[in-house]
């Protein structure tokens, strides 16, 4: 079965059959052929521990379950789609917002924050604006992700760490460590700073996306 | 010297090597290597009579320094960005086209005069001299539109996005009774172009702000 295919920047086309089940956010259908159903679903793959987990943290962006026979074109206001394929190797992370589409095959989780840095963590979600859980996806399968004028991937090796501005960041993937490097000096706090105060810092190896805005979905 | 290089067409890429270069406030979206940012002063490296020039003609623009080692991520909002080399020529854009300066360029304010009144405009632009890398940026990708002495160029004051060389600027009007009345083709007033150089164009309409 073909994979996802980019119809152009901002438009997804998804094949959907036996076996090839996806989950999308709700609404974001722009068309489809062939006998194909969506039905809205609470739990998005994950059983009811996990959407309870979700019901709790907030991380709810409606999903909907896409079965049948056919093609699905996806697409969200106007957002850049950016599909990501996962071999079961590594674990994306992700906000629930900008997950458009997902394979029903991959395995859907929600974090919470204060797994990766305790308190500092959750500090690091509320500050951020990511709240105190983040979506991860793992196994095989693919996802498109949402972004505000496109992405891009830049590695993050062992003796490269690499800082993403809270806003900027969409996703990540791999042996990841983040935290939360403060810079922020007396300027801040009179109103006076660069805006660069609070950055991601993302050590370890894996890959990073960043898009090329400011804007939050 | 910084090397300015375009990633994708919406970021721009900046090697450093211990310079400092100059960036819109809060553009930074991702960096790899030592880099610290610094909001510029009250005066933004224009001195003390530049800043009250500034102020004076709301021509505001909020520049941060960066400094350090590695590579540094800048984009604003998604806009496109275009990369002007100046080796000793004056670029004059609006300052919220300007994403990011070398280390080396001067900033300035240019008064326009009452004519950008009615374009909404402002008073003033922005002036960018010295030898160096300027990247300005645009909604959608801006063309460089060439003018010689035989052919002057007229552009919409709301695409206009910067202009480079040895340019005389004034404006044409074409208004009449049906603008008056509301009825205008929407064309009533636009630069013109004289003499040799480049003008920047964006394929957008702005109405005061850049949006997306």
């Amino acid at each position: 079965m073909p994979g996802y295919q980019g119809i152009n920047a901002k438009m997804l086309q998804v094949p959907v059959g036996p076996g090839h089940e996806v989950f999308s956010k709700r609404g974001a259908m722009l068309a489809y052929t062939g006998p194909v159903t969506f039905e809205p679903s609470a739990t998005a793959g994950q059983g009811l521990g996990g959407a309870l987990g979700r019901a709790v943290a907030g991380e709810r962006s409606a999903m909907m379950h896409v079965r049948g026979q056919g093609t699905v074109l996806f697409g969200h206001g106007g957002l850049h789609v950016t599909v990501v394929d996962l071999s079961g190797a590594d674990t994306l992370y992700v906000e629930a917002d900008r997950l458009l589409v997902h394979d029903a095959s991959l395995q859907v989780g929600t974090m919470f924050m204060g797994e990766q840095g305790g308190v500092r963590g959750m500090v690091r979600g509320a500050v951020t604006g990511q709240g105190l859980f983040t979506t991860t996806l793992s196994g095989h399968g693919s996802c498109g992700l949402l972004s505000h004028g496109g992405v891009m991937e830049l590695p993050i090796t062992p003796q490269r760490p690499v800082f993403v501005d809270p806003q900027a960041y969409v996703a990540h993937r791999g042996q990841v460590e983040n935290r939360l490097a403060v810079s922020a000096g007396m300027r801040d706090l009179i109103g006076r700073g660069s805006g660069e105060a609070f950055q991601l810092q993302l050590s370890g190896s894996g890959v990073v996306y960043v898009q090329a805005s400011e804007r939050k979905i | 010297m910084a090397q300015f290089r375009l990633n994708g067409t919406k970021m721009l890429a900046v090697d450093l090597a211990g310079e400092t270069i100059r960036a819109l406030n809060g553009s930074m979206v991702a960096y790899e290597g030592q880099m610290t940012f610094k909001r510029q002063g009250m005066t933004g490296g224009e001195g003390l009579r530049g800043a009250l020039k500034r102020r004076i003609a709301g021509e505001g623009m909020t520049l941060m320094e960066i400094t350090g080692q590695g590579t540094v991520y800048l984009a604003s909002e998604a806009t496109e960005v275009t990369l002007v080399h100046l080796a000793g020529d004056t670029l004059f854009a609006e300052s919220e086209s300007l994403l990011a300066l070398d280390g080396n360029l001067q900033t300035g304010v240019h008064f326009v005069g009452l004519r950008g009144m009615g374009t909404g405009q402002g008073l003033a632009t922005t002036k960018v001299e010295g030898r160096g890398t300027a990247a300005i940026v645009s909604d959608g990708p801006a063309i460089a539109l060439e003018v010689t002495p035989q052919t002057p160029l007229c552009v919409d004051p709301h695409a206009y996005v910067g202009h480079l060389g040895r340019l005389q600027q004034d404006v044409v009007t074409d208004v009449n009774w049906r603008t008056v009345l509301g009825q205008g083709s929407g064309e009533s007033v636009q630069f013109r172009y004289q003499g040799q150089g480049l003008v920047y164009v964006q394929p957008a309409e702005r109405g005061g702000v850049l949006e997306i």
